[in-house]
């Protein structure tokens, strides 16, 4: 299991794709952050600052489509077979790519939450205001960030898993993201709407961007969890049996 | 002594039958060429032996077992298949170090490796820029990392040169007069009559006939009017080509 873990490494470490698409979320986060100062957020409020740190979870985004390109990358580019050529026993490889991409997404989450509080920082210190690090509110955002990023990159392994085509499974993913959420949200009322899975990550990452009734953070956690195990075993089941043609 | 061993093999796709009761042995130390006119289940075939289609009925075994009970699967068995890949953007030897990591296999081996199927000095090069030729070497190198004692290939010389084919033909007989076991899918049946010692030649998912070359003609023009004799009738029952 160590070497395949390390071969797993090995593919995303050789090629510059992933680390171009996670090099995006600090981008996203300065952005933001830089965002919101322009925008004459009044900087004493203890919630503009935790806005402002909120944005680390938004970058968990690009943990989603980066977990995506995992097993459906290598259905577009046949290294697939090689892959299972190797490994027989399917399962081990799911879960040898689950374990890296959590990893690697864990490790995203920290830049982009380092990223932040250097940002926040900084602009706070340039507009004179003073930024309170006190708020365990504000280390809860943060870990919430790290947390969003691990969850979203499993999902998106589990995703690729099943869908087994990049742009299908990318477009699927946005899509839901950006409108089928929203709509289903809508339709179900907010009391079950939270319980969806980007509404638990809005949760999780302590950052209430919707403005709509979300589950406490430690709730969303254990959801995306959840929803994290049951796309992983979803996809394990349906890539045991599968013929790789 | 490692043999293949192909038992009633038969896979269907929806209702159209790709390989049908196809039985037949590939024995150690020498070349056997799988033949048979395009969609005639030989892609098919290959991949239930390896695992990566599951037949709808019968058992393709490997030195005894199945490829999924093989205990290190890549340590006795190499392939190079028409639609492995490569990642357009991962070095030549990046791509040879993944699989060596997984198996285990010691880095030196990858430049030993590379520098038999010729490509040392593309070893730093990043794969998209590869002709077919190099691929096909490249195929060859990661089959060939982990030393194993049977080899299955899916037309090899594709994209090759005829300097390249003859490199290809050296390589294969030298390899099976080391007691290897080679199966070598092909449609391209003047290179075959100067590389195997046994045929199987299938057509429409069924076997035609499984035997010694010299049986049905040692010259390209005798292989190709048997050839073209046995894979005449497809027969009444439908045949797909296999899903790409």
């Amino acid at each position: 299991m160590l070497s395949l873990i390390r071969s797993e490494f090995r593919k995303v470490s050789s090629v510059r794709g992933p680390w171009l698409l996670l090099a995006a979320g600090p981008l996203i986060v300065l952005a933001g952050i830089a965002g919101l100062v322009q925008s004459g957020a009044n900087l004493q409020d203890p919630a503009t600052q935790s806005k402002a740190l909120g944005h680390a979870g938004l970058a968990a985004i690009f943990a989603l489509v980066f977990g995506i390109l995992a097993v459906a990358g290598e259905y577009r580019h046949g290294t697939i077979t090689d892959t299972y050529l190797t490994t027989p026993k399917r399962g081990s490889v799911a879960a040898a790519k689950l374990t890296v991409y959590a990893l690697i997404g864990a490790a995203a989450g920290l830049i982009c939450s380092g990223t932040a509080l250097a940002m926040a920082s900084a602009f706070w210190a340039a507009r004179g205001a003073s930024f309170h690090l006190s708020a365990a509110d504000d280390w809860r955002t943060l870990g919430g960030a790290v947390a969003a990023n691990i969850g979203l990159a499993a999902i998106g392994v589990a995703l690729g898993a099943l869908v087994r085509n990049v742009v299908g499974a990318v477009a699927l993913a946005l899509a839901w993201v950006a409108v089928i959420e929203g709509i289903i949200g809508q339709l179900i009322g907010s009391g079950l709407a939270r319980w969806l899975p980007f509404y638990a990550s809005e949760a999780l990452d302590n950052a209430n961007i919707t403005g709509t009734q979300l589950l406490p953070q430690w709730g969303g956690g254990l959801v995306l969890l959840a929803y994290a195990a049951i796309f992983a075993g979803l996809a394990i089941v349906t890539t045991l049996s599968r013929d790789v043609t | 002594m490692a043999e293949i061993q192909v038992r009633g093999l038969t896979k269907t796709f929806g209702k159209a039958a790709a390989v049908r009761g196809l039985t037949f042995a590939a024995p150690a130390g020498q070349v056997t060429g799988f033949l048979g006119p395009n969609g005639s289940g030989k892609t098919t075939t290959l991949r239930m032996i390896l695992g990566l289609v599951r037949p709808t009925t019968g058992t393709a075994l490997i030195d005894g077992m199945i490829y999924r009970d093989l205990p290190k699967p890549r340590a006795v068995v190499g392939a190079v298949l028409e639609s492995t890949g490569f990642h357009p953007g991962r070095r030549a030897a990046d791509h040879l170090r993944v699989i060596a990591t997984a198996n285990r296999v010691r880095n030196r081996r990858v430049d030993e490796v590379l520098d038999a199927v010729g490509l040392a000095d593309a070893a730093g090069r990043r794969v998209g820029k590869f002709s077919l030729g190099m691929r096909q070497r490249l195929g060859l190198a990661a089959a060939l990392l982990t030393d194993p004692q049977v080899l299955l290939l899916d037309e090899p010389a594709n994209g090759l040169d005829p300097a390249g084919i003859a490199w290809l033909r050296a390589m294969l007989r030298g390899l099976a007069a080391e007691g290897r076991t080679i199966l070598v899918a092909s449609h391209v049946l003047g290179e075959v009559t100067q590389t195997v010692d046994t045929v199987v030649i299938v057509s429409a998912g069924q076997l035609r006939f499984a035997g010694p070359l010299d049986e049905i003609g040692r010259t390209g023009a005798e292989l190709e009017s048997a050839f073209l004799k046995l894979t005449a009738d497809p027969g009444r029952h439908s045949v797909v080509a296999y899903p790409q």
